[in-house]
């Protein structure tokens, strides 16, 4: 009855207050426990961007273990004043190696940048190797984006959309105390966040997570840098960003 | 404490330390390859630099048909003979203007001086050209046909040789050389074409730093102030043409050259269209491109460069501006090989 109180007050309440999260910022550990299937995360975000300048978001997503190996997610994502809508599904196979985990994420991701009325739709595949102090994500995106209002003359396949030839997707995480620890500190550095996977432009930063004193929910959170032109060029402000949420399962 | 927590604090300190640098203008997360002057500088130095030499940047007037000569990364070292060669071509083919795309030379002091002097080597023979000589300190155009023409000094002719600036351009002390010689980096420059039927015609030309992989936060102001997009002009420009070096697509999938970020491309793409570009000229990726987008034709050009390209090739492209407007390229083969 308590548990149920719980997610009815986080769904209630995230939406109002802009906020559903992400598992991708979660850093603790990912696999089924056992004993809770279902899982759901929350968090805001806010910060600055060189573009579009300051922005506020919030992120969610359901996560459902079917068994110990699979699990199936679905998230979205609102960053407002950037006017970025996304939303993402996700199937997981885990494959346990010794006392470290092989995941193996497909993903589909949407995201529409509304104003330049740009949408992207982006296919990712990667392996996720998540030990006791680091994480390692390898993988591939097929990404393809169009302009949402075409002039008539063209046809979006051919003049308005571009394909861009696939990109590696690369991912390292660090963590202070073992991933099992009730709470932790941590660095990342990768070319992808939430919603989005670049070509060779990275982001980086600092991470956490904390038990909450009730059982099940988690606290966590990033500070995330992002610069422009990160490894080919020299790398300059770009974005800067928070992002704080909870995870509960049941 | 116990020794396996101290590198992971280390690590945990020194990111502390890096993220403060974010509130900076500019941060490298590897600590390396940090630009001596960041864009903001570069735009606040360019802008002011271009509004208080406004004659500097002189209209470039044609008489109908123009082509122009573009070129990419030529990374000049010790042996300028690629840059020496796109010279000689645009002068033998009476191109109206050069368009560099950037990565012009690597940053050592005699790099540029070796391309300082190739470029006053280029003038001199543009001047003996275009010009003639009416007393030992004035020159009239050639093409001038009035009675009581205008006389300019040897140092009020323009050569008309336009770089943007380029992430090597940038590295150590690389902006105060590459300054030293162009100035601006953010600049545009309209071409007034005398049209058969007496009217005319003007096509913009517009120069973008994106050397940092971002237009930044100055740059992009400017921008959505109108400074770009000749709004005071009746009637509007008859075709736009853009010139920046990070290239906004990636041609191949093993090419490891940075783009821009999400947010910027589909801000750029949106730019390009609002501006009604007729062609974007990148270079960065060394790589040869063409595509369309939504009615903008993007060319990436393959890098100038001897060391990237020793073999003859077509390396340049010329476009040809009919006196309708109509805009076509080419690609022009460069033939000098490294002397090593």
């Amino acid at each position: 009855m308590k548990k149920r109180y719980v997610v009815l007050l986080l769904l209630f309440l995230f939406p109002l207050s802009g906020s559903f999260a992400n598992a991708q910022v979660y850093s603790g550990e990912r696999k089924f426990d056992g004993i809770h299937r279902n899982e759901v995360s929350g968090n805001l975000s806010g910060g600055f961007n060189v573009v579009t300048g300051w922005f506020i978001g919030e992120a969610g997503t359901y996560t459902r273990h079917f068994t110990d190996r699979w699990s199936l997610s679905a998230g979205q994502q609102v960053q407002f004043l950037k006017w970025l809508y996304s939303a993402d599904v996700m199937g997981t196979y885990r494959l346990p190696l010794g006392r470290t985990n092989l995941y193996f994420d497909g993903r589909l991701v949407n995201n529409f940048y509304t104003q330049w009325d740009q949408y992207e739709i982006l296919i990712n595949a990667s392996a996720f190797w998540e030990t006791a102090h680091f994480d390692l994500r390898l993988g591939m995106s097929y990404i393809r984006y169009y302009k949402y209002k075409i002039k008539e003359e063209y046809q979006w396949f051919t003049d308005a959309g571009y394909t861009e030839p696939p990109t590696i997707t690369f991912g390292l995480g660090l963590n202070l105390l073992p991933r099992t620890s009730s709470w932790n500190l941590g660095l990342f550095l990768r070319n992808y966040d939430q919603f989005y996977y670049e070509n060779w432009n990275i982001n980086w930063g600092v991470r956490f997570h904390t038990t909450l004193p009730w059982d099940a929910m988690k606290l966590f959170g990033e500070f995330n840098v992002r610069p422009a032109g990160s490894l080919s060029q020299l790398a300059t402000r770009y974005e800067t960003s928070l992002k704080l949420g909870i995870k509960y399962a049941w | 404490m116990k020794s396996k927590y101290i590198l992971p604090l280390l690590l945990l300190a020194a990111s502390a330390l890096s993220s403060c640098h974010t509130l900076e203008e500019k941060i490298s997360p590897a600590g390396i390859l940090i630009a001596g002057t960041a864009v903001e500088d570069r735009i606040d130095m360019s802008y002011n630099f271009f509004l208080n030499h406004n004659d500097d940047f002189e209209l470039l007037i044609s008489d109908g048909d123009y082509t122009f000569l573009v070129g990419a990364d030529s990374h000049v070292t010790t042996d300028p003979g690629r840059m020496d060669e796109m010279l000689a071509i645009g002068l033998k083919d009476d191109d109206l203007f050069y368009a560099h795309l950037g990565d012009i030379a690597d940053t050592k002091a005699r790099y540029y001086i070796t391309l300082d002097s190739l470029l006053q080597e280029g003038k001199k023979r543009y001047v003996a050209k275009h010009y003639t000589e009416i007393d030992p300190f004035h020159y009239v155009a050639n093409t001038n046909s009035d009675d009581h023409p205008l006389t300019s000094t040897y140092d009020e002719i323009t050569f008309p040789f336009f770089p943007v600036v380029g992430n090597h351009d940038i590295t150590r002390n690389g902006w105060a050389l590459w300054s030293s010689i162009f100035h601006s980096s953010f600049y545009e420059i309209d071409v007034v074409v005398m049209l058969p039927d007496g009217d005319i015609a003007i096509d913009h030309l517009i120069f973008l730093d994106s050397a940092s992989g971002t237009l930044g936060q100055t740059q992009i102001k400017l921008i959505e102030e109108g400074v770009l997009n000749g709004k005071y002009l009746k009637g509007g420009y008859r075709n736009t043409f853009v010139f920046s070096h990070t290239n906004i697509f990636r041609p191949q999938f093993n090419e490891f050259a940075s783009t821009f970020t999400r947010e910027e491309t589909f801000y750029l793409l949106d730019k390009f269209e609002e501006w009604n570009v007729t062609c974007v000229f990148c270079g960065h990726v060394h790589t040869w491109d063409e595509r369309n987008y939504n009615g903008v034709h993007y060319l990436t050009l393959d890098a100038m460069c001897e060391r990237n390209n020793p073999d003859p090739g077509d390396y340049l492209v010329r476009v040809h501006v009919d006196s309708d407007g109509t805009v076509g390229w080419s690609p022009v083969h460069m033939d000098y090989t490294p002397k090593h």
